[in-house]
């Protein structure tokens, strides 16, 4: 007797469990891949968030930056003693042009740091090579390392303002987390490569040994921004004092990541998604267990004969799902922990995030435990209670009372009437509609994995569309920057003097310090003057008007001011301080640009701008528009080539000629990043959906073995019922597809919003993509066709007789 | 319980119905499947119900174990009024005063014959845990299956699945068994252990209530109930029993 450990009850349930593995594997997966998506989900957006704001704070990031021109350490010295100043750094900063092995030449911002062995402020993380830089080497940020296309060890060739040129030694390749942080730029994305010198290298490359941005941090609550402002303004007094003029100020948290903006969207798709999949998830598993429980109908009613009392029989089958529920959750964990690490992985090397050591996050294990523990028992608890139910007649017999009134539904009368129909399509069709409210449960579950699957892709669509309209703000083929002010009459006559150049236009271009009421800095805008009237400037308007010809103090400015100014709005007045000087200004209209991702940017009358600046007539900004409309990349990166040799031979410094496209893309890298992940989300809806329609199916067919031995009783061969059986999944398959399609429209709706909102505040039309609809459309069949073949074979592979005698 | 019936032996039916009346609903309007029945069968009775298809044979003994609702009248076992009891209450009850048998054996598939034999002791707790596992082999040793214990039905003959049944019957000692079409798939010979089996139960003392198709056996026990159309047409005795 030493070989009954357990009571019999306890011995079904592992008997059930290991009895039938498929069906099992099928019901563990099923509740599993819910899991794994809820794990992934929950993980991802913990550790990103996590990691962003830890990761971030760990470099000891700025609080304050100034753009001062050529200061000294006394400046700086003078600076420790002001009251909320922790620590205070200077440093050297200019961008330089570099010539990759294409021959092109590409912007870099050059960083000459003083005692780069003890940064205190911005501090970097060395991947490869080494750190810190001597005299003439150059260490780099990854981010942008491929577009110098070097290798450690080799040597860059950098042409200084003078047309000299220098080749530094590229030493080391570090992180830096603080791109973009100025809120003046246009963020991460639209930042040059980075290089750090040291300041003895300075001298060579034609530089003063004087610092011009100023990095301070704050002592007390550094997440508090109002009072990192405070201490600004006190910083910024005694800059003042000292004689210097502030061309910039930007303030930031010491846990806001420059990309945060990115995660938060991320986060909004995510928390919209997880409660789409533990939605799904739940359907699946209600609907995995009625089919379960179905096939248990007949041992109920055994255990209702030889004694068994309702809440005995309930306990049993509550016993099983919690072991399926303990399994998949097994299953999921580790799943979930590997998929979330390699999709942390790509996003933080996106992001430009440093990745803490990845640990589970215990909220992710607890909600999947939890889900793993209690959506199996609620959605198993009414067909257990279904099961129970039945009268132990019905259920040793196996006549149901509803199998009864099959036939009896208006539905089954008009399937009756159809003419014309194959027979056994005819029989395929009536079995599909013969047990609705299974019909109905496995349609939910396939219908909302397919509309996810499809919203994905209707969202990222959407991002597409907004990324192809934030084009229409680099109309220009050619941005022209020059190392000095030219004459705009000038150049536009040497560039449309070019069969190649069809327009010119001077645009000026300035920082501002956006000031509150109180003239305290807040942070710092970065404003763009075009002449009035430029057709290369198509905006998104919120509301209001864009500049027009003849306006004077008006201005135009992006979606981000309103984190900082809530309900801004045309009609308000906006202090600015430019060159050190301030000016109120009129806003005329609000534009909707790349979102709180894009810093602070601000359009007005070039006319007005080139006037307060003292550039009447003088810039060093162009935009230059081809001839030949609709240029590629490739062709315009070409003529930028053709047009730096052109200006350079007449006499022109230039400093940077930049395809428009390319200002495009990497003003839409960070958007294109969300859509890649999108697509990764919409994968896994794929994934947790395919299971469930493989799992579905399946055990639709299990259940049907008895009547499939029947059929054959009475003459079916094996082919026919295959095709039965198979003709009817796919059918479900498209009647789940079309409800998909239905259905994709709210949830697009409502994922493109959560993305829209929390990066632009604003919503943005949502672009309906047939790709989604299309791929769905075969993975559903594909997928109906595998689920139903595989169990009707077995089931055609039975002997009639044992068929018949199936449980 | 057994004991207690004994002391009411011969003077109190332990089956008796009164005025049982059963109509089904089905697609082609109301069928009457039992038409007013009166019936007794005392404690230690061997009765056996014949009759054609459809003449009530099954609704009879599914009155009898709780398994169905009369539409009228009363079913009273064991002193119990079975057609007043809920779903709950009928199965405790069932499992400690009914052994049920059926044609197709109806055993747990997943389990083997030990468990199976157990599984009504685990249900009703009348046994202990440690006395349950060694009555189950007792039982099995009584079917001579005892070899067989950690098998599963699946691997041994229908009629070594009917000797497993009727030992589950017994798993609580009940005093009544209530067997629908035993022998039904079973060959003469293998129908021939299983009949000796339950002579041998009512000589021990249990009511049998046996339903079947088969005349042959049916004359060899002492009461004989023919059922047609719902109605006994006839309720006949001898005293010579069985064998």
């Amino acid at each position: 007797m030493n070989r009954v450990l357990l009571r019999p009850r306890w011995y079904k349930v592992l008997a059930d469990l290991w009895g039938n593995k498929v069906r099992s594997l099928l019901v563990i997966a099923s509740i599993a891949v819910g899991l794994f998506a809820v794990g992934i989900i929950t993980t991802l957006d913990a550790t990103l968030r996590r990691d962003m704001r830890l990761g971030y704070a760990a470099v000891n990031p700025a609080n304050i930056q100034m753009v001062i021109p050529n200061f000294s350490d006394r400046l700086i010295e003078g600076l420790r003693g002001v009251k909320g100043v922790a620590e205070v750094e200077g440093v050297r900063t200019f961008n330089l042009r570099a010539r990759n092995r294409d021959g092109e030449w590409v912007t870099i911002t050059m960083n000459a740091i003083p005692n780069p062995r003890e940064m205190k402020i911005n501090r970097l993380m060395v991947l490869e090579g080494i750190w810190p830089p001597l005299k003439r080497q150059l260490v780099v940020d990854r981010y942008k390392l491929d577009e110098l296309q070097s290798n450690l060890g080799e040597e860059i060739e950098i042409e200084l303002p003078s047309g000299t040129i220098r080749n530094l030694k590229l030493v080391g390749v570090v992180q830096d987390q603080t791109i973009g942080s100025s809120g003046a730029g246009g963020g991460y994305f639209l930042a040059p490569a980075q290089g750090y010198i040291s300041m003895d290298t300075l001298e060579w490359l034609e530089e003063p040994q004087r610092y011009n941005l100023l990095y301070v941090t704050v002592t007390g609550d550094s997440s508090d921004v109002r009072y990192i402002r405070e201490v600004a303004d006190r910083v910024r007094r005694e800059v003042e004092k000292s004689g210097y003029v502030i061309l910039g100020t930007s303030v930031r948290a010491s846990d806001d990541h420059p990309n945060s903006s990115y995660t938060g969207a991320m986060s909004s798709v995510l928390y919209v998604l997880s409660i789409l999949v533990v939605f799904l998830s739940g359907f699946l598993i209600f609907n995995t267990f009625q089919a379960l429980l179905t096939q248990q109908v007949q041992q109920i009613g055994i255990m209702k004969i030889i004694g068994g009392r309702s809440r005995q029989v309930i306990g049993i089958y509550l016993a099983l799902i919690f072991v399926f529920g303990v399994l998949a959750f097994l299953v999921a964990l580790p799943l979930a922990n590997r998929a979330s690490l390699a999709l942390l992985e790509f996003l933080a090397n996106q992001m430009n995030i440093a990745l803490l050591p990845y640990r589970p996050v215990l909220r992710a294990t607890l909600l999947m435990l939890a889900i793993a523990l209690v959506v199996p028992q609620l959605a198993g608890f009414v067909p257990v209670l279904q099961g129970v139910r039945i009268t132990i007649q019905e259920a040793t017999s196996g006549i149901r009372k509803e199998n009864v009134t099959i036939g009896k539904g208006w539905l089954e009368r008009q399937l009756m009437r159809l003419r014309g129909v194959p027979r056994p399509l005819l029989v395929s069709l009536r079995n599909t509609f013969r047990r609705k409210g299974r019909l109905m449960l496995t349609l939910v579950t396939l219908s909302l994995g397919g509309s996810i699957f499809i919203a994905t892709f209707n969202v990222r669509a959407s991002v597409s569309d907004y990324i192809s309209r934030v084009g229409k703000y680099f109309r220009a083929d050619m941005n022209i920057t020059f190392s000095q002010p030219y004459r705009v009459e000038k150049v536009r006559q040497d560039l449309e003097a070019l069969p190649e150049i069809e327009r010119v236009e001077g645009w000026w271009g300035a920082r501002g310090e956006i000031l509150d009421e109180q003239g305290v800095v807040i942070d710092t805008a970065y404003i763009l003057a075009p002449p009035a009237g430029t057709p290369l400037v198509s905006p998104i308007l919120l509301e209001g008007r864009w500049i027009e010809p003849g306006d004077t103090n008006a201005i135009t400015i992006s979606e981000r001011f309103s984190d900082i100014f809530p309900g801004i709005k045309p009609g308000d007045t906006l202090k600015l301080r430019i060159n050190g000087e301030e000016k109120t200004w009129v806003v005329v209209g609000r534009f909707q640009l790349v979102g709180s991702s894009g810093g602070y940017v601000a359009y007005t009358s070039g006319e007005y701008l080139a006037k307060q600046t003292g550039m009447i007539n003088r810039t060093s900004s162009f935009r230059a528009v081809a001839s030949q409309h609709g240029m590629t990349l490739a062709e315009q990166k070409a003529l930028a080539i053709q047009l730096d040799r052109y200006l350079r031979s007449r006499g022109y410094d230039v400093q940077e000629i930049t395809a428009g496209l390319s200002l495009e893309e990497n003003t839409t890298t960070g958007l294109n990043i969300l859509t890649t992940f999108l697509l990764i989300m919409a994968l896994l809806t794929a994934l947790v959906g395919s299971i469930g329609l493989m799992g579905t199916m399946s055990l639709n067919v299990m259940e049907r073995t008895r009547e499939i031995g029947v059929l054959r009783a009475v003459g079916a061969s094996d082919g026919i019922v295959i095709r039965l059986v198979m003709v009817e999944g796919l059918l479900i398959g498209l009647m789940s597809w079309g409800l998909s399609v239905l259905l994709s429209f709210p949830i697009s709706t409502l994922l493109a919003d959560a993305i829209f909102v929390a990066l632009f505040r604003a919503s943005w039309r949502v672009v309906f993509t047939p790709l989604g609809l299309f791929i769905w459309l075969g993975v559903v069949l594909l997928l109906a066709a595998v689920a139903s073949l595989l169990p009707a074979r077995n089931a055609a592979r039975l002997t009639i007789r044992e068929v018949l005698a199936y449980e | 319980m057994a004991a207690q019936l004994e002391s009411s032996h011969d003077t109190v039916p332990i089956i008796e119905l009164r005025g049982l009346v059963k109509t089904y609903k089905t697609g082609a309007g109301e069928f009457p499947a039992l038409r007013g029945i009166d019936l007794a069968v005392m404690p230690g009775e061997f009765v056996v119900v014949v009759g054609k298809s459809g003449a009530g044979k099954t609704t009879l003994v599914n009155m009898i174990t709780g398994t169905d609702r009369p539409s009228a009248g009363v079913v009273r076992v064991a002193g119990a009024d079975v057609h007043a009891m809920h779903e709950d209450q009928l199965a405790l009850w069932r499992g400690r005063t009914l052994g049920v048998i059926y044609q197709n054996f109806q055993l747990m598939p997943t389990l083997s014959l030990l468990n199976n034999v157990m599984l009504p002791m685990d249900f009703c707790g009348l046994w202990r845990r440690r006395e349950s596992p060694l009555r189950a082999l007792e039982l099995l040793r009584a079917v001579e299956l005892e070899d067989h214990a950690f098998k599963l039905p699946s691997t041994i003959s229908g009629g070594q699945q009917q000797r497993v049944a009727i030992a589950r019957a017994l798993a609580n000692d009940p005093p009544i068994l209530v067997a629908d079409e035993p022998t039904g798939r079973l060959d003469s010979v293998t129908a021939e252990t299983i009949f000796q089996i339950f002579l041998r139960l009512v000589e021990s003392g249990k009511t049998i209530v046996m339903v079947t198709h088969d005349e042959n056996l049916a004359r060899r026990v002492p009461r004989r109930i023919r059922l047609a159309d719902g109605r006994i047409v006839s309720d006949s005795r001898d005293q010579r029993g069985g064998g």
